[in-house]
């Protein structure tokens, strides 16, 4: 008897460790957006370079939980919410690893246009909102997943919703830009690829909040707009 | 010690003196059966008392039911005023509990009490709103699941708590904590949180103070070193000479504009409150709409609105270059053909001095750090205009004095509004 429990909460503690480590990683991933934002605000390309390197960090978190999920299936084959909350995470880590990938590829859009001049002050405002609108939902998606807080993942489906009317705003607006004003297409593009990656962003952090769902109430709501209600 | 075995021994002895002439003079089975009774009843009494006493200890509580007969009531009566101590003792203590949680919690300072493995144990209201923490939820889980900034991971990690953490929050923008972590009993430590983003914030105006000011007196100097040495090497006619000499002295008297104004600024700084002298302001705006009109050289509109009659009580050359500092801006910053209004609006309310221009106006983003001392919205502009970088600064000093609020509104492109106001105690109405 008193084996048993031994060995549960030792499986208790593994999981736990899992998720902080989870947590561990979003915090990176946290981190390179806010710096991407930062860089695309003031023009520091400095700190792409860092976000280049968080990055490496946040690819051998993915893979050392992903192989710690596959131990913990292998050896302690956890069934039910145990189960789903290894499933869960390591569909998480994939998103979290993806948004760190786009917050790279706005240092790198950010680098491009600062290196090619100055950034034009009319598109500041807009893409620098949007992208903290995008970092909010990734925050709040890492806190439903740390409190197993489906309410919150909940809010955080919804504001994604208004993340994406924002980044369709964003795209027509540019896209007079260009046309009133040919000579702006080569910024115009390089800002479009940062605001889509800070969209793409808003839809890992989705994704995780819809895992955070799956994982405490067990329903897969994925594609399904009613589910998520 | 007590009367209840002699009284015990006193009632069995009563029952077997009446047992025997019983049993003595009748049948002995009558005398027993008197005496078994009599014992009987005895024990009947002692055990309806203990039943109460039993159902009483499975659910020991206040209970004015608890009673006894006899011997067994001072036995109740005892436990009955001993629970009743201990109760009001445990309240005290809760109250003393709650009292100190309660001041933990209105603490300035965020608390954090954290178990051995850094698993929350409680947390005040400011630590939730530092931290972004939730004392019900997150009670029993790591802290580094909710601050997961990789800096404050590490430092955890590191079990070196000798400095303090300097962590710049990235869920609240512009927030700057500093984190000590202190252990104050076996495995368990206390976090503590400052929030030091105000001083933060002077520490770097105080160095940026510095930098600007070197900077700033360094341009014109060594603008006039080069002429300097130009012309101690080179031979120049007079006409090209007094050129140079010229260029010289406006770099020189630029240098003495900037020196003039930060004395200005210090001598605010330090100098005693303003006095009370009614100030006329009739006259005070009639003069800068002169002054107004002599520098912009009728390039501008000037216009003047004036509403309600009264004056201001305060120092009236601290006044003077304050307001004449507004409207000098706005003149500057004005485009040819512009329009300058000066406003005096008067009542019993307060009083309300504005100057708003037709210029160029002001990104929203450099609006609150416009009267910081040397902060230049476009450096290259202000300098050709004349700027020392530090008008604004004198205005909000000399404003501040006055207990009077400096408002900016711009719109870029639109222009600006600058509006200065004044309590009703700066204010004498002049019916």
């Amino acid at each position: 008897m008193s084996d048993s429990q031994h060995v549960s909460s030792q499986f208790d503690e593994d999981l736990s460790r899992l998720r902080s480590h989870v947590l561990q990683m979003g915090g990176l991933v946290e981190t390179q957006v806010a710096a991407a934002i930062e860089a695309y605000s003031n023009g520091e390309v400095g700190s792409v370079k860092t976000i280049v390197e968080t990055d490496r960090r946040v690819n051998e978190l993915e893979k050392a939980i992903d192989d710690d999920c596959a131990h913990i299936i292998a050896k302690r084959q956890p069934t039910a919410s145990d189960l789903r909350l290894v499933l869960g995470i390591s569909k998480i880590v994939t998103d979290l690893e993806r948004a760190g990938d786009e917050a790279k590829k706005i240092a790198k859009g950010v680098r491009r246009i600062y290196e090619g001049g100055h950034l034009p002050a009319q598109y500041g405002v807009g893409i620098r909102h949007l992208a903290e609108a995008a970092l909010n939902l990734v925050r709040q998606a890492l806190d439903a997943f740390a409190r197993l807080d489906t309410e919150q993942a909940k809010s955080v489906i919804r504001l994604d919703s208004e993340v994406d009317v924002e980044f369709k705003s964003i795209i027509r607006q540019l896209i007079t830009h260009m046309m009133e004003d040919p000579r702006t297409i080569t910024t115009s593009i390089d800002i479009i690829t940062i605001a889509r990656a800070i969209e793409r962003i808003g839809d890992h952090a989705k994704n995780v909040s819809e895992q955070v769902i799956y994982v405490v109430e067990g329903r897969d709501i994925r594609h399904n707009k009613e589910a998520a209600k | 010690m007590s009367s209840y075995l002699p009284r015990a021994l006193v009632f069995a002895l009563l029952t077997a003196v009446l047992a025997f002439p019983l049993g003595y003079f009748g049948q002995p089975w009558m005398g027993w059966a008197l005496f078994y009774l009599g014992l009987g009843l005895q024990l009947a009494y002692h055990y309806r008392n203990f039943a109460r006493l039993e159902r009483w200890s499975r659910r020991p509580m206040l209970d004015a039911s608890l009673e006894g007969d006899g011997e067994w009531d001072s036995v109740f009566r005892r436990l009955y005023s001993h629970e009743k101590e201990l109760l009001a003792k445990i309240e005290q203590r809760e109250r003393d509990i709650a009292r100190l949680i309660a001041a933990v919690h209105v603490m300035n300072d965020g608390v954090v009490l954290l178990d051995g493995f850094f698993q929350i144990q409680f947390c005040n209201k400011t630590a939730e709103r530092q931290l972004g923490l939730n004392a019900t939820t997150d009670r029993g889980a790591p802290i580094s699941n909710i601050v997961r900034q990789p800096e404050f991971i590490d430092y955890i990690d590191s079990r070196d708590f000798t400095r303090p953490l300097i962590l710049r929050l990235e869920r609240y923008f512009e927030r700057v904590l500093s984190l000590y972590v202190i252990t104050y009993a076996e495995d368990s430590w206390l976090l503590q949180v400052k929030d030091v983003t105000q001083t933060d914030k002077l520490d770097r105006m105080r160095r940026d103070f510095v930098a600007n000011v070197s900077h700033e007196l360094r341009t014109p100097l060594t603008v006039l070193a080069g002429f300097l040495e130009t012309l101690q090497e080179i031979d120049f006619d007079a006409d090209e000479r007094q050129r140079y000499l010229g260029m010289m002295a406006e770099q020189s008297k630029r240098m003495q504009s900037i020196v003039q104004d930060l004395l200005t600024l210090s001598s605010i700084e330090s100098a005693p409150p303003p006095e009370n002298d009614p100030v006329d302001m009739a006259s005070l705006v009639d003069k800068l709409r002169r002054d107004a009109e002599a520098l912009c050289a009728g390039r501008h509109t000037i216009a003047v609105v004036s509403e309600g009659q009264g004056d201001l009580c305060g120092c009236e050359p601290e006044l003077v270059s304050a307001f004449g500092n507004l409207v000098a801006n706005a003149v500057r910053y004005t485009p040819d053909g512009g329009t300058v209004t000066i406003s005096w609006k008067v009542s019993a309310e307060g009083a309300e001095f504005a100057v708003s221009d037709t210029g160029i106006g002001i990104d929203a983003k450099h609006i609150p750090r416009l009267t910081e001392r040397f902060y230049r919205v476009d450096r290259g502009r202000s300098r050709d205009a004349g700027g020392t970088g530090l008008g604004l600064a004198i205005v909000k000093h000399s404003l501040n004095r006055h207990q009077a609020t400096l408002e900016i509104t711009s719109k870029l492109g639109e222009g600006s509004r600058f509006a200065a106001h004044f309590p009703s105690s700066r204010v004498v109405l002049t019916a």
